[in-house]
């Protein structure tokens, strides 16, 4: 029987044929998809953070990454679905308004999925109500916000005021994006920044409670 | 205002030379708001004339981004600002209508290697020259009688992957199928020389190749420096080859911190690097010392210190680059990207003259 370490390998070097073959091994073997997801995939997608932190590895290999958890994702969420197993936080994801840049987002919804975080990406040029929206619809723990333009960070700004002004208990707002600072998060009253896609999930559980 | 003594091509020869020379060489790009706002606040022509007041130094003669499809263009919906369009790349991509910016990308069609081979690669590889060689003539005529360094410019080919297959569609094919990520980058380097050979054939004999490839991003390149080495590097090189022995210079494009590829920018032929992004920890203060006799430098001023419209911060920012820049003899002035919307024309004026203030050797 295959180790759920093995699992964690796998999907850390982005080999998405192994990921597959070992998740479909480990329930076979009787492994409940609740662990195959929290210490299989996840411990393999917190490398990937760790490493990419630290320039070891770069944006394609963090895709692959993400696309071998994706794939195993899809034969284990039916099954905790059915389990009634849920996400214990939910994450809303969205580029500001004005603002087409994606990549970085992307990341961060990949590694927050990979956090097991329910994630819900609203894509770009999101405006501050499309964001409290979402927020109230899916009862959200968190929402980033990303920005790469100097010109949508007023817009970012904005939102963050919407969305800290509505009421929504305990919703953290988080923001990063390239020219993002923490002295501007604490300038536009944000509850955190993240310089990357790994500082980000370290970020997302210290805000919801966990230890990071 | 001082006279000057050389012509701007003399000028950026003998500063890519590291030869004396009088003033440090200018050139600068801006946000089409930037434009506008400055015409709101009193500038009466465009941007060829800010150009003009900066005293800019280079002349561009043509754009090249070869598409597969160069005349197609079905427009799939429309609004009062947008028009969402099937484009020469083939994908779906939404453009503003009436003011120039970058098109939103929606979709990609070449998604496969199968669909390049059958379909992409075979169009590229037919497809006319895809810029006016007239029209790249009459500019290196202006542009000869108006003294500047006149340069071909035009994308490589990790920026021709994004647009015809999509940023996270050929970043992962970098690790699944590199052959033809290879492949992809040879045919546009293929038909981006041919194109400037059509020009060189009108008679044209520009000083340099100014080209553009975003390699990277504010905290490194976008791929490993082993994986830029092994599929896109050896076109680069391809490129540098052809320009120098046609005796041309070579000025490469990129944002973002590029610290970790310098040393195969040099080996590949480059003569200097643009733009030198500071916002992304790019700083010629610790650059130029290292690397200004192997690659020259040109940008580097921070448009996060422009966009505070404090004149004492910006003029500390061009004062001690420019020092830096200038010991080598290897530095040319340009933002660090392009000059946004929240720099008043007054401002931007006032730079111009700090620019003559420092930049004078
Ligand atoms: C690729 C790119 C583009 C592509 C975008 C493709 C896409 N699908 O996203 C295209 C060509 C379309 C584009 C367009 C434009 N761009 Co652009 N672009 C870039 C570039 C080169 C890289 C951005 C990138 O993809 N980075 C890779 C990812 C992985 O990094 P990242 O986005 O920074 O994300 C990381 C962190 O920031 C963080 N993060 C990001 N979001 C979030 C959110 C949260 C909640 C958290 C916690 C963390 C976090 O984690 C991520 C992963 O580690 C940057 C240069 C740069 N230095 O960033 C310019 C840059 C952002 N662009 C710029 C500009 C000016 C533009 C344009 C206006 C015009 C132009 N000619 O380029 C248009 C604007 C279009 C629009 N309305 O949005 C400027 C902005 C400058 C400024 N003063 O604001 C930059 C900085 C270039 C420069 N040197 O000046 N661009």
């Amino acid at each position: 029987m295959p180790l759920l370490s093995d699992l964690t390998a796998a999907v850390a070097a982005g080999k998405r044929t192994d990921t597959v073959r070992l998740t479909q091994e480990l329930l076979a073997a009787g492994t409940s998809p609740q662990d195959v997801v929290e210490k299989g995939l996840v411990p393999g997608m917190a490398i990937v953070g760790d490493r990419f932190k630290r320039n070891e590895i770069f944006v394609p290999e963090m895709l692959v990454a993400a696309r071998a958890m994706k794939e195993a994702l899809k034969l284990l969420e039916p099954l905790l679905a059915a389990a009634g197993i849920k996400p214990k936080y939910t994450a809303i994801i969205g580029t500001v308004q004005g603002d087409l840049h994606d990549i970085g987002k992307n990341l961060i919804s990949m590694m927050w999925r990979g956090a097991n975080f329910a994630v819900i990406d609203l894509g770009t040029n999101v405006t501050a109500e499309k964001y409290l929206a979402a927020a109230k619809e899916h009862k959200a723990n968190i929402v980033g916000l990303s920005a790469l333009l100097t010109t949508t960070m007023p817009s970012m700004k904005e939102t963050v005021r919407i969305l800290k002004s509505s009421g929504l208990d305990g919703l953290k707002v988080v923001i990063g994006g390239a020219p993002i600072t923490q002295e501007f998060a604490n300038d536009i009253g944000a509850d955190g920044y993240a310089a990357d896609a790994g500082s980000a999930v370290d970020l997302a559980k210290r805000l919801v409670g966990e230890a990071a | 205002m001082k006279p000057s003594s050389l012509t701007g091509r003399q000028r950026v020869n003998r500063m890519l030379a590291r030869r004396d020379h009088d003033r440090v060489p200018r050139c600068d790009t801006f946000w089409a708001d930037t434009i506008a706002r400055w015409q709101r606040e009193g500038l009466q022509w465009d941007q060829n004339d800010v150009l003009r007041l900066l005293e800019c130094d280079f002349q561009g003669l043509c754009w090249s981004w070869p598409a597969p499809f160069p005349l197609q263009r079905d427009v799939l919906a429309s609004d009062a600002e947008t028009e969402t369009v099937r484009d020469g790349w083939g994908g779906v991509a939404r453009y503003w209508k009436g003011r120039s910016g970058t098109p939103e990308h929606i979709s990609f069609d070449c998604d496969s290697r199968e669909k390049w081979e059958r379909i992409y690669k075979p169009a590229m590889l037919a497809a006319p020259i895809q810029v006016d060689t007239r029209m790249a003539l009459l500019r290196y005529r202006e542009g000869r009688k108006l003294g500047r360094w006149t340069h071909l410019s035009g994308v490589e080919g990790f920026e021709a992957l994004r647009r015809l297959i999509g940023d996270e569609a050929f970043l992962m094919a970098m690790i699944d199928d590199p052959d033809w990520v290879r492949d992809i980058v040879k045919v546009h380097t293929d038909i981006v020389l041919r194109t400037y050979e059509a020009i060189l054939a009108e008679g044209v004999a520009p000083d340099g190749l100014w080209i553009y490839g975003d390699l990277a991003y504010n905290h490194a390149t976008i791929c490993s420096p082993a994986m830029y080495r092994a599929l896109v590097w050896p076109e680069h090189k391809r490129m540098a080859d052809w320009a120098h022995a046609r005796g041309m210079r070579v000025i490469y494009h990129t944002d973002g911190r590029v610290g970790a590829v310098l040393d195969l920018f040099i080996e590949a032929g480059f003569d200097c690097l643009q733009p030198i992004e500071a916002k992304a920890g790019m700083d010629i203060r610790v650059l130029a010392p290292a690397y200004g006799s192997r690659l020259a430098m040109f940008g580097n001023i921070d448009v996060m210190k422009m966009a505070t419209n404090d004149l004492g911060l910006i003029e500390e920012e061009i004062r001690s680059k420019f020092a830096a820049g200038m010991a080598t003899r290897g530095y040319a002035y340009h933002s660090d990207h392009s000059v946004p919307p929240q720099v008043s024309w007054e401002t931007y004026r006032a730079i111009i003259g700090l620019i003559d203030r420092h930049g004078a050797y």
